[in-house]
């Protein structure tokens, strides 16, 4: 098991690399970082200034060595944009983003799990076409829209949360709620599956036959082994919300790394950018990780292949 | 609606219990606590406005900073702020004396000595600034010439000098930026010790900026002294987020607003919506000089001609730009000093325009690309009136960096451009970037237009300025190297407890507002 982490951190770190020096080329060809950060109205002296003081006038392999250099002693690098160390922003930004990833996963799967298991228990009944009419309405809901419907419903008409920002826990809820949606009916589609897969299978049989029903039944028969794709699911959920979501941290005005993100590409901001695709890719791979770690451990019989 | 209609009075019950049920949520915003929330769609990255020319963060420094000069919002012209006097003694030389009793936020008292360690860090190439270029071109060295006397030595005459140490300087106290011996660029971005009519007591980047009005702030600065206490900058990047904050009471100010979503709030009665004039001047520079292809149709005069004729330009500025845009013929602001009026006109006439095109060999019209950043639905318009005098234009909106790569290129014939001046009412701030011999802006490589332009920036007999400056309008105009547009408008949309006094120049000086006679006695 050991082995078998440790080759999937290393190919990590590479994915991380491959992708970064991408996101870097990318950068470089589609942005002027000093135009940016200049400012829409700026004379051409104030932009040769800037690309002069940031180096951005060396060959693109030599600033992506630099890079690379900085980081293998642990530096980071410092904003353009900011003026603060990548680090420093990385780390004021990163709270939020994993209180709003938490709490819409948390949203999804008490919405989602509960749903997807009434429903497999009466199939083809009336709320299982409710969970199946929520599952695509909560699809096709565009976030923005969604969020701009709670926003007038919940924080102007009744003014029950607080519309922007996220300076309490208050503030996270209308934003939950959003993304949470989104994942809704991932989630509850192969809760629903599961369960009725299992359902359906011998040993419950057995359980019944030797008087175990109900919640019971439930809970210690069907729910742990009904669950097991939807850890894998919950794991990508989750790298999704992590890696930030630009829409919803917009429209709430959340200080997140979803925006700060979007913020340094516009900005061309390019050593932000490059240690946030270093740090979403390794989030990403790490979460996968962890689901086949999660399951192995669900299912033991994992563990032998 | 006196009475109500049923469906307002589920509203106004659905509101009435969530303001019973919720009555922690904080409102922080309006007269009763004296804080104005001010919602901008950008981020503050730095309070150092001499590392930054974002547009926000100007708005911010005409609050926390002051220079030597400011500009008085209502005539446009140069008056003394952090100075009291100045005395131009020769072409080359200002002798500046500053003025007494004015402090930094830290209490401590403005000299000499500062204004010197300010201009001399400016002028440093290792402090980079981000106008140390600027001022460099003009500023040779800042001498002390008393403990309240500075005297500034000029490489060569410059009319703008002034102008530069009211915009571009803000000022620091000496030592600000070696704050443990050893210099430090970044020493004021985070906490700013500034002498400006607000102190900052709270950044948080990117998300806010709380300021408390400096109780010693000079009595007789000319920003006055400001009628409320706190100013609060909140970054909400979602237009419908701030208008949904400013329903809500949570955000008394903001602006950028488009004239169709500003008039339609400012109607329902939530808001007041304020609409006022900016330097902005849009306009589509043609390629005369033939960098896209030596025999294009626009290196042909009457072609040029035509398509000015062809655009109607007054029923864009009518129903799309709006508020107080206006048409202009010249290539400058008309508020600018030297912005020359009497200039060729060309009127809008599709007709006129058919019979230049034929005239110039192009019956059937031509195909052409513009290129555009921003303001879609405008240069939607210019394109389709060009259409129908047989010009196909092929819009090409792109990013600002997309489109500066290729005007460097020499990969457009024509862009829709837009220029603010830096709120500056002196037609060299928009003549030199645009027709400097140098500038990838300037598509018509006009030597006599260059020459006189730069003339005009060499010299600070106002006369001669004024001359050279409508001889070489005159002279675009006439060559239609342009296509000159309209002036912008500028949008806001206030609190209705809120009076704000726009601007000319459309720089928000946030520091006059004041809340309306009403609001208070009922916050009271």
């Amino acid at each position: 098991m050991l082995r078998y982490a440790g080759k999937r951190a290393i190919l990590a770190v590479l994915v991380a690399l491959t992708v970064s020096f991408a996101a870097f080329l990318l950068l470089s060809v589609a942005t002027d970082p000093a135009a940016a950060i200049a400012g829409e109205g700026a004379e051409p002296e104030v932009i040769e200034q800037i690309r002069e003081q940031l180096g951005l006038n060396q060959p693109l392999l030599a600033q992506y060595g630099h890079w690379l250099s900085a980081i293998s002693h642990g530096d980071l690098g410092t904003s353009y944009y900011w003026r603060q160390p990548v680090s420093t922003l990385i780390l004021d930004h990163l709270p939020v983003t994993l209180t709003l990833a938490l709490a819409a996963t948390f949203v999804a799967l008490i919405v989602a799990i509960p749903l997807g298991t009434i429903a497999a228990l009466y199939p083809n009944s009336t709320i299982d076409r409710f969970a199946l009419t929520l599952a695509v309405s909560a699809q096709a809901t565009p976030t923005f829209w969604l969020a701009l419907m709670l926003i007038i419903l919940l924080g102007v008409i009744v003014p029950i949360f607080p519309i922007s920002g996220d300076a309490t826990g208050w503030n996270y809820v209308l934003p939950a709620i959003v993304l949470g949606a989104h994942s809704v009916p991932a989630i509850m589609r192969l809760t629903r599956v599961g369960v009725l897969d299992v359902m359906g299978s011998d040993y419950i049989r057995t359980a019944r036959a030797k008087g175990l029903y109900g919640y019971r039944l439930l809970s210690r028969q069907v729910m742990r082994n009904a669950l097991l794709p939807v850890v894998s699911v919950l794991a990508v959920q989750l790298g999704h919300k992590l890696g930030g979501s630009v829409i919803t941290e917009s429209v709430f005005a959340m200080n997140g790394l979803g925006r700060f993100a979007l913020q340094s590409i516009v900005g061309g901001d390019i050593p932000t950018v490059q240690m946030l695709v270093v740090l979403f890719a390794l989030t990403f791979i790490g979460l996968t990780l962890l689901a086949d770690l999660l399951n192995a451990w669900l299912d033991p019989r994992l563990r032998l292949t | 609606m006196r009475g109500g209609t049923a469906h307002n009075r589920v509203l106004m019950a659905l509101a009435a219990v969530g303001f019973a049920m919720c009555g922690w949520l904080p409102v922080n915003a309006g007269p009763a606590n004296d804080t104005m929330v001010v919602a901008i769609e950008g981020e503050i990255p730095t309070l150092d406005h001499l590392y930054t020319t974002a547009r926000d963060t100007i708005t911010l420094a005409e609050l926390t900073d002051d220079g030597l000069f400011y500009v008085d919002p209502e005539t446009l012209a140069y008056v003394p702020a952090a100075a009291e006097s100045y005395v131009q003694v020769d072409d080359t030389t200002i002798d500046v004396t500053i003025r007494t009793g004015v402090r930094f936020h830290d209490g401590s008292p403005l000299t000499a000595d500062d204004v010197v360690y300010t201009f001399s860090w400016v002028l440093d190439p290792d402090t980079k600034t981000n106008r140390g270029r600027v001022i460099g071109a003009w500023l040779d060295r800042v001498e002390r010439t008393g403990p309240m006397q500075v005297r500034f030595h000029l490489k060569h005459p410059y009319p703008l000098a002034i102008r530069d140490m009211a915009f571009s300087v803000q000022l620091r106290k000496k030592g600000a930026y070696h704050p443990h011996g050893k210099a430090d660029p970044n020493a004021q971005a985070q906490m700013l010790n500034g002498i400006g009519p607000y102190k900052v007591v709270d950044f948080q980047p990117g998300k806010r900026v709380t300021l408390e009005r400096f109780d010693g702030y000079y009595a007789d600065s000319p920003k006055g002294r400001p009628a409320i206490r706190h100013i609060v900058f909140r970054t909400i990047p979602d237009l419908s987020t701030q208008q949904a904050e400013l329903i809500s009471g949570n955000v008394d100010w903001m602006y950028n607003v488009p004239a169709d979503i500003a008039s339609n709030l400012g109607a329902t009665g939530y808001a007041t919506h304020l609409t006022g004039p900016t330097l902005r001047v849009n306009f589509i520079p043609l390629d005369a000089a033939g960098y896209t292809g030596a025999d294009n149709p626009l290196t042909k005069l009457d072609v040029r001609r035509a398509m000015i004729h062809a655009i109607n330009r007054r029923d864009i500025v009518k129903y799309l730009i709006q508020g107080d845009a206006e048409v202009i013929d010249s290539a400058c602001h008309p508020l600018q000093f030297g912005c020359e009026q009497n200039v060729r006109k060309y009127p809008y006439d599709p007709a006129e325009a058919r019979r230049l095109l034929v005239g110039a060999g192009y019956p059937n019209g031509f195909e052409v690309e513009l290129w555009a950043y921003r303001e879609r639905q405008a240069a939607e318009a210019v394109a389709a009136d060009l259409a129908k005098v047989g010009i196909r234009v092929r819009l090409r909106f792109v990013t600002l960096t997309t489109l500066n790569q290729a005007r460097k290129n020499h990969r457009v014939p024509a862009f829709f451009a837009s220029w603010e001046s830096g709120s500056t009412a002196d037609t060299a701030t928009i003549a030199e970037v645009h027709w400097s011999l140098k500038s990838d802006r300037n598509l018509s490589k006009d030597a006599v237009v260059a020459r006189q332009m730069e003339a005009a920036a060499r010299t600070i007999d106002a006369e001669e300025r004024k001359r050279l400056y409508s001889a070489a309008l005159k002279r675009i105009a006439d060559q239609a190297y342009w296509i000159p547009l309209y002036t912008y408008s500028q949008n806001y949309l206030v609190s209705n407890t809120l009076a704000f006094p726009v601007t000319k120049d459309g720089l928000p000086r946030l520091f006059r507002a004041h809340w309306r006679a009403n609001a208070v006695k009922a916050s009271n």
